[in-house]
């Protein structure tokens, strides 16, 4: 099921949220440079 | 039908279902279960002797529950073959047997209440995707009443409504009152070109169907007042324009402007539409007895079976992906299997006989030829080195790769089906895997000749050899500027570019590496492009676990259209190049060369203990 994601950009550092299904591949664009170099912001277990 | 049911060659399942698909082009293996009809097809004559007697009566499927069958019935009258079937959940109902009735009625003896399914093993060489299509369901549409009035129906309904073997026998009614209308609407695009809800694909039939269901109207009942709402009319066929023209002539009237919602009027049963007339922007209401919405096309429900089953593209409508529209449009990515019909996307019926005709033709043509040819680059499995572990086999878009992992047996790769897009020898990860004519040396060997000067001014970057490549040729020939410090590395797909390739550009000194390859739904082998990004996003944690920023590795789909794209990437990535100081690429090669030893250090030592 698809649930919300926390993204940054690698190209120009925008961060964004968009909804994610895990184990799912879908193409990724920033929304603000359109680049795909888009990384998923795993969640830190102890913080 | 009936010649295709009468022919000699072939043999038609009904009632069956493809259960699963092993092998490859020639080689096809596929289980069929064939479900129970119980009646025997060869000995019934459709008398409908069991039909009269039959008690049970449900809601005709095929006439949309318009009229209705018994629990042994025929389809629909030209149904191939021309015997009935038993529907045994309806037959029974809450009985614990069939009432026999039927058994009794029938004088040739050809009902058997203990008929049984059967799985059925069929080898053939190549398959014919037919699957057909749905139609959109309007109910989520509230504004049009289709659930709340029943003088809204859709195009669909309509059609079998005025069918001269439907439920009227061919008599225009509205249900209601069941008296001829005096006025009826068609709003199109129910379904279609809308990015909200519905689809946002043209469904390519409904204007045809539209039309041609006008001139019917006026054919048969001149009096009826005909009015189609629409937002253009699609008529791009042969003969279709003068159809169209045909209809308006006959008095038809087209109103440019989709009604916003549609009410009734309790007591006529009437329904009052309200729409813009966008050629005139005039606000209009109109009266009118009866409204057909023209319902689009979707995909069938069960599509993600035969997806997997056939290892299928799909495009982003949701019908199977052709192999290349204009050089493949019938054939699939996978060798040996092709699409008829609406499987691909919504067409007419001439359009589906054409294509028809086609890939039977193509089927026709590698069957008789006897041999295929095999791609050149293709994958090459070294037994000693293989674990077994069966994640090349796993992630091969086509299931080209058998590992059986509990024998532990080497994989083992079926050229005939091995595309070469090298995802199984990035993924294996045991080095057991080479590609011809793409190697692990051949691909080092050109990012250590990239790298043996001036490593800190150039940017590495992998290049799919059908989406990516092309794009950065478009942007080089139409003169677009960009700065020229990348240097391409061409791989068949991005598939192929293994994590071990990024992290040695990275130990020899590079600033910055790029990935590109094809856009999910260009992919053109199937998914392996969805494998390159999962390696990349593990390759940013490691890079970031290694203390190197994961923003030197980049990513980007650019298409053999997007030349624009390549250029704006590579200004982009220059950009990032700049800012990578002497500093952070010494550091980088370090750790790397570090973790690459730790790495060979507990290899050894786990050999060493398996020896011992
Ligand atoms: S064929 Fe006509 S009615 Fe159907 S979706 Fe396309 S434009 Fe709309
Ligand atoms: S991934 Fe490599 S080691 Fe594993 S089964 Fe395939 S070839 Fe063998
Ligand atoms: S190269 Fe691609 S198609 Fe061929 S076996 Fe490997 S993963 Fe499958
Ligand atoms: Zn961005």
């Amino acid at each position: 099921m698809a649930e919300e994601a926390k993204f940054k950009c690698l190209r120009c550092g925008h961060g964004f949220t968009a909804p994610y299904t895990p184990k799912v591949a879908e193409e990724r664009a920033c929304p603000k440079c359109d680049s795909n170099s888009v990384r998923r912001l795993k969640e830190k277990k102890d913080s | 039908m009936a010649d295709a049911g009468r022919h000699p060659n072939i043999e038609l399942l009904t009632l069956s279902e493809v259960q699963r698909v092993d092998g490859y082009v020639g080689n096809f293996k596929v289980t069929v279960l064939k479900k129970a009809r119980y009646v025997d097809e060869k000995e019934c004559t459709a008398c409908a002797d069991c039909l009269e007697v039959c008690p049970v009566v449900k809601p005709d499927e095929f006439n949309l529950g318009l009229s209705t069958r018994k629990a042994i019935y025929q389809e629909f009258p030209q149904a191939v073959p021309a015997a009935f079937v038993l529907n045994m959940e309806d037959c029974l109902g809450n009985e614990p047997i069939a009432c026999g009735k039927c058994l009794e009625a029938c004088e040739k003896r050809c009902i058997d209440y203990d008929d049984q399914d059967k799985e059925i093993e069929l080898e053939v060489g190549t398959i014919i995707v037919a699957t057909g299509m749905e139609v959109y369901d309007p109910t989520e549409l509230d504004e049009f009443g289709y659930t709340q009035y029943e003088n809204v129906i859709t195009s669909l309904e309509f059609e079998r409504l005025i069918n001269s073997g439907g439920p009227t026998e061919g008599h225009l009614i509205r249900l209601t009152d069941r008296k001829q209308p005096k006025t009826v609407a068609f709003i199109q695009c129910v379904g279609s070109r809308c990015e909200k809800r519905g689809n946002p694909y043209c469904s390519n039939i409904c204007c045809m169907n539209t039309i041609k269901d006008t001139l019917l109207i006026k054919d048969h009942w001149p009096e009826v007042q005909c009015k189609v709402f629409y937002m253009d009319i699609r008529a791009f066929g042969k003969g279709f324009e003068d159809l169209y023209k045909r209809s308006m002539a006959a008095g038809v009237q087209y109103i440019r402007g989709i009604p916003g919602d549609i009410y009734e009027d309790p007591k006529t049963k009437n329904l009052i539409l309200t729409a813009e007339d966008t050629t005139t922007s005039e606000l209009k209401k109109h009266e009118v007895d009866m409204v057909i919405l023209s319902i689009g096309v979707v995909p069938p429900g069960d599509m993600d079976n035969t997806q997997q089953q056939l290892t299928l593209q799909r495009s982003a409508d949701g019908f199977f992906l052709e192999a290349h529209p204009k050089l493949k449009p019938v054939d699939a990515a996978t060798q040996g299997i092709f699409f008829a019909g609406c499987a691909e996307g919504p067409k007419d019926i001439k359009d589906s006989v054409t294509q028809a005709g086609a890939a039977a033709a193509r089927a026709n043509r590698l069957m008789r030829s006897g041999e295929v040819t095999v791609e050149a680059i293709t994958s090459m499995v070294d037994p000693e080195l293989c674990t077994s572990c069966g994640i090349c086999a796993r992630v091969c878009p086509y299931n080209a790769i058998y590992v059986d992992t509990k024998k532990k047996t080497p994989a083992v790769v079926v050229e005939a089906a091995c595309a070469g897009c090298g995802t199984c020898s990035a993924e294996c990860p045991f080095g057991a895997i080479t590609m011809r004519h793409f190697t692990d040396e051949q691909i080092m060997a050109q990012i250590e000749a990239i790298l043996a000067e001036n490593a800190q001014d150039k940017i590495v970057a992998f290049a799919c050899n059908w989406c990516s490549y092309p794009g950065a040729d478009l942007a080089g020939t139409s003169r677009l500027q960009y700065p020229p410090n990348a240097r391409l590395i061409r791989t068949m797909c991005s598939g192929r570019v293994d994590e071990r390739f990024i992290l040695k550009a990275f130990k020899l000194g590079a600033p910055i590496v790029l990935v590109s390859g094809c856009h999910f739904t260009d992919c053109h082998y199937i998914n392996a492009v969805t494998w390159t990004q999962k390696r990349i996003e593990k390759l940013w944690d490691k890079l970031e676990s290694l203390g190197i920023r994961p923003e030197r590795l980049q990513l980007d789909w650019v298409s053999a259209a997007e030349g624009q794209k390549w250029a704006r990437v590579m200004r982009e990535v220059e950009q990032l190049r700049e800012a990578v100081t002497a500093k952070e690429i010494e550091h980088t090669k370090r750790v790397i060369t570090e973790d690459m030893l730790k790495k060979r250090t507990k290899k050894v030592k786990a050999k060493a203990e398996a020896v011992a």
